[in-house]
């Protein structure tokens, strides 16, 4: 019992306990809710929308309807299939109850019939040189209408089978949303490229790294943009990318800067964005609007633009004994003005460069309106930081796609790695002839698979295809590493334990190093498979490297003195 | 005259096969990329090719891909909505009209489709036009850190080209086999180039650092107690990628492991005649001056 009695033994079983807490596997069973759809039922009843950094078990997890149990999609769906108009279900949580009011879907028609009513007109009359006001009554007769109910709205609820564990699947691996985009007007290839690696940009700078996005055509000639992103919801994917962004801020519509190239910066840590600290959150009587903000960084020549045209502005009192300009900044989205922010007086005729950006989020209650207002900033953010793209995208189609590995690959690749790792300890028995070589370093190996699974979801790294290959190459290096361990120990050298084990390391510190040297330009070039595989076998090989193999020596070394 | 001793004696006649076979290798990827305008054959995620939507209920991915005839790249994937299954999209490497067609008057055949119920569309790369060229920067600096790294380690210039030289050998090589034998590279693929990188190193250290650094015996002597453990390296791998590559069913672990399992064996030749030729040589120059 002398191997409990390591450190080094300790210090792996004390990363395998924080491992598998970080992992916490468990086998509940309901439907996540991944996404709320504005205005719908479950908005109104007060479900949340989860946060887009969500750790996969922190999902609200469905666990009945109607107090009948939902264990899976398939049960989901079943059970809301044949809901009436106005009805109210309960929806039971692993938080809490919900009441939701099923809304109706109407349709409004015009009969024959007619009906007449009266209505108030105010009519202007210019007499001699001033404007009078008239009110008048009149009786008009128009078609009725009537308003049917011929259907039920969908309750608003994106779900998805809740997680059993922390480990968060890539789109290879989960499947998530497929959009198909299509360019209001026909443009040339090289406009698409442009078009596809603006979109890539914003998903990035919007948090989404796992997407995939590629330009495609049918029969006709007419171009699309397909877009693969990971266990998204509907509307949100909608919004970020169905809008071309064209972001401009305008005094007195004179543009002052653009989005994207007039911006050299935008913040987005604590100090200097989030919910504003003087404005905050009010409350009306439909609900709660709050106020974000976060400052951005002009370039130069847009400070230049802007202190041209304050300076010609005149100063006006505003509230508070406070001095504004006499035009507010107009924030164009779109060419839909998103807010008008009063310019401060000492502001007048100077460059500046830090500009603050503000706006607004709404929802039925005030937890509901942060995450709203900074969803809503997180997207302008994304806009501001990546420009505008160079059409504008019309989604043709959302569709829910399979991932490309299918249902029965994650089995497989366990199964085929179990044999494949039984088969290495197999070899190694053979070739040292005893089992406390190998025995050790099938478990070793396993150890490090599962530390490896740990950091990546207490990082939330995707496990994809990219991060499966770096789990490969990990265990690859890992027995090779043991073979030079058990080498050593076992060689006919007849330096003592401690040295040989130096010996040892000094080899895998060696390959270490390499790899690791190899992987950070991989990590930086940017495109998703290689930053994937390169975090993947950075993690891995440093466990490895740290605790794994240590533990590895440890052992080997402490079993075979007993002899 | 034994093998033992050609290996012995005669390892600078030795190092023409792996520099052959490098020379070799570059001829096949300047031929491929005259031929084609890229170094590697690509498969429909690098390349793209032809979708095909089929809207039906309760059709799966696997039943789809079974039914249909095709020699190339193809992927299928399950559309959904609702809890449902509302169709199939299949994925193909081909623009080819006539395969088109083909394939669309074998899905019309099997499933009795409707004129609507299908639609065909060409479709794009996965990866941008700059993720090649970003791809051989970062593999280029990659193995310029590597070899600074191993130069910091050993002190000394030639055994840290030899590493690195071996890793790059092995994986150009690799990649001319893997066009030869008809490889249509998927981003897997790229996974599995990178991961040799990792293979490759491991054992050119340890010869390195059995050389260099322990005292005891000749040089032969050091290269066989490397070999001993190195050989061990390589078989368990080899065993362990054979096994993968027999009981996997996705066809895209296959490819990773297809083309480590030709990297393992290049990296052979590379580790036990290139840079093993290359460190007995930079040795005996040591040793006469």
């Amino acid at each position: 019992m002398k191997i409990l009695k390591n450190f080094r033994v300790w210090l792996l079983i004390i990363f395998l306990f924080f491992a598998f807490i970080s992992i916490s596997p468990n086998g509940q069973e309901g439907v996540a809710i991944r996404g709320i759809t504005p205005d719908s039922s479950a908005d109104d009843a007060g479900i949340f929308s989860p946060s887009k950094n969500s750790r996969p078990l922190d999902y609200e997890v469905i666990l009945s309807v109607n107090s009948v149990r939902v264990k899976n999609v398939n049960e989901y769906y079943a059970a809301v299939e044949n809901l009436a108009a106005n009805e109210t279900i309960s929806i039971r949580t692993d938080q809490t109850s919900y009441f939701l009011t099923v809304q109706p879907q109407v349709e409004i028609i015009q009969t024959n019939n007619t009906i007449t009513r009266e209505i108030e007109e105010i009519i202007q009359e210019e007499v001699n040189g001033s404007t009078i006001n008239t009110t008048i009554t009149s009786t008009i007769t128009e078609n009725e209408t009537i308003t049917n109910i011929i259907g039920i709205r969908d309750i608003g609820l994106s779900v998805s089978d809740a997680a059993t564990s922390n480990i968060r699947k890539g789109l290879d691996l989960e499947g998530g949303v497929r959009v198909l985009l299509q360019p209001e007007e026909q443009v040339d290839q090289e406009t698409m490229d442009r078009v596809k690696d603006g979109l890539e940009q914003r998903l990035n700078a919007f948090g989404l790294n796992d997407v995939v996005i590629r330009v495609s055509g049918d029969l006709s000639g007419n171009s699309f943009i397909l877009v693969e992103i990971a266990g998204m919801q509907k509307d949100e994917v909608a919004s970020i990318i169905g809008s071309q962004g064209k972001f401009e801020a305008r005094i007195n519509d004179s543009v002052v800067f653009r989005g994207g190239e007039d911006i050299t910066y935008v913040c987005r840590s604590a100090d200097c964005s989030g919910i504003d600290p003087y404005q905050g959150c009010q409350a009306y009587s439909e609900g709660t609007q709050c106020t974000f903000f976060f400052t951005i960084q002009l370039t130069p020549e847009a400070a230049q633009n802007h202190a041209d045209i304050t300076g010609k502005l005149a100063l006006v009192p505003g509230q508070g004994g406070n001095s504004y300009l006499s035009s507010p900044l107009d924030l164009f989205l779109d060419g839909q003005l998103m807010n008008s922010l009063q310019i401060g007086a000492s502001l007048r005729g100077r460059a500046e460069t830090t500009i603050q950006i503000s706006g607004a989020g709404a929802g039925i209650s005030r937890d509901a309106a942060v995450l709203n207002a900074l969803e809503e900033m997180k997207q302008l953010q994304a806009v501001l930081e990546t420009g505008s793209l160079p059409v504008k995208l019309d989604v043709v189609k959302i569709d829910s796609l399979s991932p490309v590995l299918g249902r029965e690959f994650l089995k497989n690749a366990f199964s085929t790695g179990i044999l494949a790792l039984v088969a290495v300890g197999g070899m190694i028995f053979i070739r040292y002839r005893t089992w406390k070589v190998a025995v050790p370093a099938v478990i070793a190996s396993f150890c490090e698979v599962i530390l490896l699974l740990g950091i990546a979801s207490l990082f939330g790294t995707n496990i994809d295809l990219a991060a499966i290959a770096g789990i490969i190459i990990v265990v690859g290096t890992s027995v090779d590493h043991q073979i030079v361990i058990a080498d050593e120990l076992l060689g006919s050298s007849q330096k003592n334990a401690k040295l040989r084990i130096k010996d040892a390391f000094f080899i895998i510190m060696a390959a270490f190093f390499t790899t690791l040297v190899a992987m950070v330009p991989l990590w930086f070039a940017g495109a998703g498979i290689l930053k994937g595989f390169a975090l993947t076998t950075i993690y891995g090989v440093s466990i490895g490297v740290f605790i794994t193999r240590p533990a590895y020596a440890a052992v080997v070394e402490i079993l075979l003195r007993k002899e | 005259m034994s093998l033992r001793t050609i290996y012995e004696e005669k390892y600078k006649q030795l190092l023409i096969i792996p520099f052959g076979l490098l020379f070799v290798a570059l001829i096949l990827l300047g031929m491929n990329y005259s031929a084609t305008g890229d170094f590697v054959n690509k498969g429909i995620s690098l390349e793209g090719g032809t979708s095909f939507s089929l809207i039906q209920e309760g059709l799966t991915a696997d039943e789809v891909e079974s039914v249909l005839l095709y020699d190339g790249d193809m992927q299928a994937r399950t559309l959904s909505g609702a809890g449902k299954t509302i169709g199939v999209v299949i994925e193909i490497d081909s623009v080819d009209s006539e395969i088109i067609s083909a394939i669309e008057a074998q899905l019309r055949a099997a499933y009795n489709l409707g004129p609507n119920d299908i639609t065909v569309e060409t479709i794009g790369s996965s990866l941008g036009e700059s993720f090649f060229q970003e791809t051989m920067k970062a593999m280029l600096i990659a193995f310029a850190f590597m070899g600074i790294v191993v130069f910091l380690y050993f002190r000394t210039i030639v055994p840290s080209i030899a590493v690195i030289l071996a890793a790059v050998s092995d994986i150009i090589i690799t990649i001319a086999i893997s066009n030869l034998i008809g490889i249509k590279l998927s981003t897997a693929g790229i996974a599995a180039f990178l991961m040799l990188i990792g293979y490759s190193v491991d054992s050119d250290i340890l010869l390195t650092t059995k050389v260099l650094k322990t005292k005891v015996g000749t040089v032969n002597e050091k290269v066989y107690r490397a070999m001993k453990t190195g050989l061990m390296m390589s078989i368990t791998t080899i065993v362990a990628v054979s096994i993968a590559l027999i009981f996997t069913q996705s066809p895209i672990i296959k490819q990773i492991m297809l083309i480590l399992l030709i990297g393992l064996g290049v990296d052979l030749i590379m580790t036990w005649l290139q840079n093993v030729g290359l460190l007995k040589w930079h040795l005996s120059r040591r040793k006469d001056a």
